[in-house]
């Protein structure tokens, strides 16, 4: 399973500190695992409690939080972090779409199925360090088969792009199917990810996702800004 | 890459799968129509008692009423076409509502009333009372007739305009005397209950048998689904069980040291011991749809062949013919027998769409679907290539 040629601007600088909040200590140590085979990530911190960890880290740049904590689901601690700015990427063994979806309007960075593995892991935490989305295949599941009526509207293509995402885990057999390529894939999916920045609450977690998409060009402002209008818009921005 | 698009093609070399299907229960439309049938077979006995009563009066007691004054009526030649105009529309009505239709009520109303009229007016100031002027008893089982299955508030309408012409033939006549005016108030009262109570009564009792039929057919829906629910929570139950001893076993192994984590069987029992508890986890239905179901039995064979699967489903899939289903769900259990190393299997259904996808790692073995066939513009797409890196099987069903 491919994952995302990762943000371009981390590489040279120091790396990126991790929090990892999760109540099995078993899992912990495979995520700890898991992220120390990449120089660019180092974890500060580790716990149960949310509060703990990042009094121990205040410096963290992104929170790996399980969304179970000791039987109940976090949901508002997730939007009070989010809210403040802290990015929380959410990995979770919950992977039924109205979790998955409620995630992202409290506010989470990205959304990782627990079984989804290093790469993807490695990938999302990379990606939110920057401010950028991160698709894995069970959140483009989620957003696709997604039944709200107040959804955001996505185009064909992107629409399209998800579902075969989701259903291979192959960006080049995605790229191959729809006959474009991996880079157009990658946007398509990243662009149906920034319109979610606009549903639930806002959070300032959101305001940067959208501001980064903006500013790399994935979106245009006025794609963005009337919700029902961007369905068209299908061009992959250069 | 080769990708070949068309319908599914029948002759798909599949495993055998004891397919158990969940029992399909029948939606709220179905109950409702079965309700209305109950309603219209009690509906059609009292058809069958209000044509009998109007046809019967009209020739049992009106006829010989209008024979007997033959004489005496002011212009006899018209109150008889009068009768022979009722009559038509008596058996016009009859027949319609025999037939399970109704009858055209607007229309043979006015007739119903011209007749009146024309009768109450050549019938003459002293037959005005008597039986020769028909019209008075006999129209409004006529009118019973005609407005059947329509609201009761028309009846008395009907009745309304019947005791008006009435009453402006009483003043036309001069018949004003205090005896006259409540004879004719007796007439019209003794007149009009009678088929109100008829027409009432037959409507309440076909609106509560049709209740009634609704009522039991959404209690059998109930239990239907029920039966279901607890069939599903046993099969459920069964495979935990199944699931849990596999994993136990596993782990048991790995805590005593007997198996080794590095080695790869060691893990493909691991992995396929997790596969098969991560999809009892994400099972969330009550009732499994009929398609998940499916998919889920050929998922579990492979399972037990030592392949680890993946089943994710998005969405609730709509109702869908047994034909469509079986078109959305054969290639892909079909590809599972030709499945090596993993697989994902996943489902994303809406109201409108639902989308199958099996993908397993590409090898050099032969495909195990046939070459896509037959009618190519089915409701079902059906898309199979290999990539070198993936084999995909994909079937697709639009609402058109």
């Amino acid at each position: 399973m491919d994952a995302d040629p990762v943000a371009e601007d981390v590489t040279g600088g120091p790396p990126v500190g991790v929090a990892i909040v999760d109540d099995h200590p078993v899992v912990i140590d495979g995520v700890r695992a898991w992220l120390a085979g990449e120089p660019r990530l180092r974890v500060l911190a580790t716990g149960d409690d949310p509060d703990v960890v990042l009094r121990a880290a205040p410096e963290a740049e992104v929170v790996l939080l399980d969304l179970r904590l000791h039987g109940r689901m976090v949901l508002d601690k997730l939007a009070e972090l989010s809210a403040t700015g802290r990015r929380v990427v959410v990995y979770s063994e919950h992977t039924d779409p109205e979790t998955m979806l409620a995630a992202l309007d409290a506010g989470a960075v990205a959304f990782l199925a627990k079984h989804e593995g290093r790469e993807h892991c490695v990938a999302t935490v990379l990606a939110a360090a920057s401010d950028r989305p991160y698709v894995p295949p069970a959140l483009a599941g989620a957003i696709v088969g997604d039944p709200r009526p107040d959804r955001p509207a996505l185009s064909d293509k992107e629409r399209e792009a998800l579902l075969l995402w989701f259903q291979s885990m192959s960006k080049a057999s995605v790229a191959r199917r729809m006959r474009i390529s991996e880079h157009t894939v990658k946007q398509y999916v990243d662009r149906a990810r920034i319109k979610y920045t606009r549903a639930g609450r806002p959070a300032a977690t959101k305001a940067a996702l959208l501001a980064r998409a903006i500013e790399d060009g994935l979106v245009r402002p006025e794609d963005i800004g009337i919700y029902r209008s961007q369905a068209s818009a299908d061009r992959p921005t250069p | 890459m080769s990708t070949e698009v068309g319908a599914v093609g029948t002759g798909t070399a599949g495993p055998t799968i004891v397919r158990q299907r969940a029992p399909e229960h029948a939606g709220p439309g179905a109950a409702a129509t079965a309700a209305h049938a109950v309603g219209d077979a009690s509906d059609r006995g009292a058809r069958i008692a209000a044509v009998v009563i109007a046809l019967a009066w009209h020739l049992a007691i009106g006829l010989p009423a209008l024979l007997n004054s033959w004489s005496r009526l002011a212009a006899p030649p018209v109150v008889a076409a009068g009768w022979l105009v009722t009559a038509a529309v008596g058996v016009a009505a009859g027949v319609r509502l025999l037939r399970g239709g109704l009858p055209p009520a607007r229309l043979l109303a006015v007739a119903l009333l011209l007749v009146d009229g024309v009768v109450f007016a050549a019938a003459g100031e002293r037959q005005l009372f008597t039986a020769g002027n028909w019209v008075w008893g006999g129209l409004a089982w006529f009118f019973l007739l005609v407005l059947w299955r329509r609201p009761v508030g028309w009846l008395l309408a009907l009745l309304g305009a019947h005791a008006a012409i009435a009453l402006a033939a009483v003043v036309l006549h001069d018949a004003t005397a205090p005896a006259d005016l409540s004879r004719y108030a007796m007439y019209v009262y003794g007149i009009s209950s009678l088929p109100v109570a008829v027409f009432a009564g037959a409507a309440a009792i076909a609106a509560l048998a049709r209740d009634r039929a609704s009522t039991a057919a959404a209690a059998l829906a109930v239990e239907a689904e029920r039966d279901a629910a607890e069939q599903a929570q046993r099969d459920r139950q069964a495979r935990l069980a199944l699931a849990s001893g596999t994993a136990e076993e596993v782990l048991a192994a790995l805590a005593a040291g007997d198996a080794d984590p590095a080695d790869p069987a060691v893990r493909g029992r691991a992995g396929l011991a997790a596969a098969r508890l991560r999809r009892l986890i994400a099972e969330s239905d009550d009732v499994p749809d009929p398609l998940l179901h499916e998919l889920r039995a050929a998922a579990d064979l492979a399972e037990r062949n030592g392949l680890p699967i993946e089943l994710v489903a998005v969405g609730a899939p709509p109702e869908l013919p047994v034909e469509v289903r079986r078109r959305l769900a054969d290639p892909a259990t079909a590809a599972l027998a030709g499945a090596r190393g993993w697989a994902r299997l996943t489902v994303v259904a809406g109201p409108d769409e639902v989308v199958v996808s099996l993908v397993t790692p590409d090898h050099d073995g032969p495909d195990a679907t046939g070459p896509p066939g037959g009618d190519g513009d089915g409701p079902v797409e059906h898309l199979h290539e290999r990539d070198g890196e993936i084999r995909w099987t994909q079937t697709r069903w639009r609402r058109t």
